[in-house]
């Protein structure tokens, strides 16, 4: 599903971000890519959204080829992603609803199939009843909730969530991760960014720890505290 | 099937448009100038064009036979005229169709009669090349039975230097605000990108390709090259309007295009021109998008 190939990131400023990574994820697995400021998880991110380009090696995330793949199709990768930030990137003027339809509706989803498809993803994400409020109604977890839905509305393949816990408190943090365990089930290939590690020991799903652009534990059911 | 609601990019350029209402503003009335500018110097132009046409100062000598000279001498003058270098051609004019045209001008050749004709005939010459006139003039004044030869190269040539002065001037003026116009409308749709980015970024994150990001700030340029078009043509219309009358009223003399013969050249001129540089100027400032 996701192949990293020797892969090296060089920004212009010199810096050496990724020093070369050898990762495969499957479809369907569920990885937690950890590591201490500086480890390069954001740059293995921005390379897994082709916000950047690869500088050697070979990136493939199902049939997108990243180190060659043009400006243009891009868009088109990405419908194949759902993506949820640390700070939810909500439509303040938009309801719930209406931030989650807005994804279908920018890549040009038939407004009968928003309707139908909103409220059950909705369901997805326990947020039943909360259609019409606004971000600023409802919690900081409802609306890491609402970010998540949005990220399923266009029925991604894979869903990437950078620190998603980041600004929400413990116990919606565990609802958000029970969330995204539950998107895992159904079949989705989930990769969470983060440094919480009580979350991380708790899963005990697969963890990529990174440090100075380099993989330096990949294991199954690993432990956060084993490398850090 | 992808089917997109043109309401809502529409909706997208009125809301960018009102969010930066000062800036927006800024562009309609640059914009505006610079087409009032524009078709001031069009019109203009164009109406020296015609009175140098009417004036019969466009390349043109008029030569007047010996009123005592013979049909068969005139024949003879004209043959001679189209054996001389740098003529286009060569139109006989007889003292009846001259005294015609005299009285369809002059209210004062009414009473004329052609008995009393006091016109000769005469030949109206178009040549090709100003530089080689003085020599046509010389060489048409030693050809026998012609009496005078009308040449009005020197006023023609002031006339001509006047329109190239206002054309260098218009050229200027055009480079000046057609840079400024753009400038300012590409600030405008730079301010109503960066006070959606966020939005930008998410459209982006979701999948939205770069023409659906850059569509509404299309046509917030268009928009403001229509409302600047239209607005430039009721103030040419005015300003025109104003000219025409004095000109009607005080300079006989020189005559004018109305304005209702070249109101649709003026509008859809204005309207193509005003939404060119609108969505010219939004096209630069969303190149970045539009290269996804």
């Amino acid at each position: 599903m996701i192949d990293f190939v020797n892969v090296k990131k060089a920004y212009p400023n010199g810096t050496m971000a990724l020093k070369g990574i050898d990762l495969h994820i499957d479809e369907g697995e569920f990885v937690f890519v950890c590591g201490p400021s500086g480890a390069g998880k954001s740059t293995l991110m921005k390379l897994l959204l082709r916000e950047e380009r690869i500088s050697s090696g070979k990136l493939t995330v199902g049939d997108y080829d990243l180190s060659t793949l043009s400006n243009v199709r891009v868009p088109y990768y990405r419908r194949e992603l759902g993506v949820v930030f640390q700070d939810f990137r909500l439509f303040p003027k938009k309801t719930v609803f209406e931030n989650v339809a807005f994804a279908m509706e920018v890549v040009g989803t038939p407004k009968s199939l928003i309707k139908r498809r909103v409220p059950a993803i909705l369901n997805t994400v326990n947020l039943n009843g909360k259609q019409d409020s606004f971000p600023n109604e409802i919690s900081g977890g409802e609306q890491q909730r609402v970010a998540l839905a949005r990220a399923l509305a266009n029925n991604p393949k894979v869903v990437i969530a950078d620190e998603p816990t980041g600004n929400i408190d413990p116990k919606m943090s565990l609802e958000i991760m029970s969330l995204l365990v539950k998107i895992n089930k159904l079949g989705k290939t989930v990769i969470v960014v983060t440094h919480e590690k009580d979350l991380v020991d708790y899963y005990k799903q697969r963890v990529v720890m990174l440090d100075n652009g380099l993989i330096v534990e990949d294991r199954v059911g690993g432990m956060f505290n084993a490398q850090v | 099937m992808r089917r997109y609601n043109p309401f809502y990019f529409i909706g997208q350029a009125f809301e960018g448009l009102w969010r930066n209402g000062v800036m927006s503003f800024a562009s309609i009335a640059v914009l505006t100038s610079l087409l009032v500018v524009i078709g001031g110097f069009t019109l203009l132009v164009t109406n020296i064009d015609v009175n140098l046409d009417e004036f019969g100062l466009i390349n043109q000598i008029v030569v007047f036979c010996d009123p005592n000279a013979t049909d068969e001498q005139i024949t003879e003058i004209g043959e001679a005229i189209g054996k001389l270098d740098n003529i286009e051609s060569v139109e006989h004019v007889t003292k009846e169709e001259g005294l015609e045209q005299m009285k369809a001008e002059y209210d004062i050749y009414d009473d004329v009669s052609e008995e009393n004709n006091p016109l000769p005939d005469s030949f109206v010459i178009t040549y090709l090349e100003n530089e080689k006139v003085p020599n046509l003039d010389y060489q048409l004044n030693q050809i026998e039975g012609i009496a005078k030869v009308n040449n009005r190269l020197d006023l023609a040539t002031k006339i001509e230097g006047f329109k190239r002065g206002v054309m260098l001037v218009f050229v200027w003026f055009l480079v000046i605000l057609g840079v400024v116009s753009i400038f300012i409308i590409i600030n405008t749709i730079k301010l109503s990108v960066f006070s959606r980015r966020n939005e930008i970024s998410i459209m982006q994150y979701v999948g939205a390709t770069g023409w659906f990001i850059s569509l509404p700030y299309l046509i917030e340029g268009a928009i403001i090259g229509i409302v600047s078009s239209v607005a430039a043509y009721f103030i040419e219309w005015y300003i025109y309007s104003y000219i025409e009358e004095m000109v009607i009223t005080d300079l006989q003399m020189i005559s004018i295009l109305q304005f209702s013969d070249i109101r649709a050249y003026v509008f859809w001129g204005f309207l193509g021109l005003g939404i060119i540089t609108g969505v010219v100027g939004s096209i630069i400032s969303l190149a970045r998008y539009l290269r996804q």
